[in-house]
């Protein structure tokens, strides 16, 4: 119908859409975004680091209250402020880059400014800017940073032995001839203790999809909760929900950073007894 | 997992960009922010601690300092005491010597008047004595009313004197 093929569809996608083709890549509105983060993290620090002084004075009193407060959240978990430190500029950066896409997310122009694309023989409008973190791309490769790195990190914390027998517990099995006579109850329990082994490399999987679909989920749904708000009144009613929506970024934000840290505690600790 | 990837148009060089991003803060955040920042901030409480250790030694010798000077003037007070004291003796046997000496030189001063002074009763006594033997003699001769030889008559005197 001609009425139809006139009508801008604007809807939600649930992917980021493309903008621009690079050769055979696709620079979709979600990479752009995420570029912008890069670009202020980039402009920060270089204009941070001619700041930075023994005596220190106006940002740097706030940066260094900041992560005061974030290395004694850290501690709790960690346990000490030594490993805190050891892990905390990687952490940080996942805080850092997760809070940057979240709010620059839902700054007015992101999603509501783009251009219009026929697909299908449909209008179909297209913005420029996407939250980041609202493409499961990114949050994926997140979550994959940080557990690929949090093995990485067990390897070389607890060594290479000790971090396989967490998956394939070959040591739980070499002991039942050497401790059957003393202790029959081995029979049972190191078995268990194999199959227990097994399941945390599927635990391991989980982690990447429960830590990437949460943040994008959560982002994702906060993006068309605004956006449907605007659309029954664009005027005040969707202020509240932006409030809370700079609230669920910071949160999700931190959230992330967390379960990463805790990732990266876990691993780095040998197997209890 | 075909169907996960359509859905979300999962695409690995996506992905590989976004580590790259992520790459790029870690690095920029790590150098440039979080390294010197530490590096200031473990500097900063280096210092501070020093500062304090610093204020202690100067409060300890500063103490000490006060003792050491205390003692000394303890000391020094006793010292003044004693050279007072050997002072004030000294002027106390100088002032005995010097009243011994006095008194010795009035003595001698005393004895050398009572000498002239018995030396010249003595010559005084004479003279009288002469006189007085002049005069016995005038008036004797005026009552005798006879000059006598004159040896005869002196020691006609000499006895009635004695």
């Amino acid at each position: 119908m001609p009425a139809d093929t006139n009508q801008i569809i604007s809807e939600h996608t649930l992917y980021a859409e493309p903008i621009f083709h690079f050769g055979d890549f696709q620079i979709t509105n979600s990479l752009l975004n995420t570029w912008l983060v890069v670009l202020l993290v980039v402009i920060f620090g270089l204009y941070f680091k001619s700041k930075i002084k023994l005596i220190p004075r106006g940002i740097q009193n706030f940066m260094e209250a900041g992560i005061e407060m974030l290395f004694d959240v850290f501690d709790s978990v960690t346990g000490s402020r030594k490993k805190t430190l050891k892990v905390f500029p990687f952490v940080l950066s996942f805080f850092v880059f997760i809070l940057l896409n979240n709010w620059l997310g839902l700054l007015p122009g992101v999603g509501s400014v783009g251009q219009v694309v026929s697909e299908h023989g449909k209008k179909v409008f297209v913005p420029f800017f996407r939250g980041g973190t609202a493409d499961l791309n990114t949050t994926l490769a997140l979550a994959l940073i940080g557990v690929i790195a949090s093995h990485i990190f067990g390897i070389i914390s607890v060594g290479a032995w000790k971090y396989f027998n967490k998956f394939i517990n070959l040591k739980a099995l070499l002991e039942i001839p050497k401790k059957v006579l003393k202790d029959p109850s081995v029979l049972i329990v190191n078995p268990i203790k194999v199959f227990v082994g097994l399941l945390e490399i599927i635990s391991e999987l989980a982690k990447v999809a429960s830590l990437s679909f949460r943040l994008f989920g959560n982002i994702f749904a906060g993006e068309v909760l605004v956006a449907s708000m605007a659309a029954i009144l664009a005027f005040g009613l969707p202020v509240p929900f932006m409030f809370l929506e700079v609230m669920v970024g910071a949160i999700q934000a931190l959230i992330f950073t967390m379960l990463i840290l805790t990732y990266l505690t876990m691993m780095a600790t040998e197997e209890e007894h | 997992m075909e169907n996960l990837i359509e859905t979300f148009h999962l695409d690995l060089r996506l992905i590989i960009a976004q580590v790259i991003n992520f790459a790029i803060v870690f690095s920029v955040l790590y150098w440039f922010a979080f390294k010197p920042l530490a590096k200031v901030m473990s500097e900063r409480s280096d210092k501070i601690a020093k500062s304090l250790d610093d204020a202690k030694k100067v409060e300890e010798k500063l103490s000490e300092t006060q003792a050491e000077f205390n003692k000394v003037i303890i000391q020094a007070k006793k010292q003044a005491n004693l050279i007072l004291e050997k002072a004030a003796s000294d002027a106390d046997a100088k002032k005995q010597a010097e009243i011994k000496r006095v008194k010795e030189e009035v003595g001698a001063i005393i004895n050398q008047e009572k000498q002239k002074m018995q030396a010249e009763k003595a010559a005084t006594l004479k003279e009288i004595k002469k006189e007085v033997a002049d005069l016995v003699m005038a008036a004797v001769e005026k009552v005798i009313c006879e000059k006598m030889d004159e040896k005869k008559d002196r020691e006609m005197i000499k006895k009635m004197i004695k």
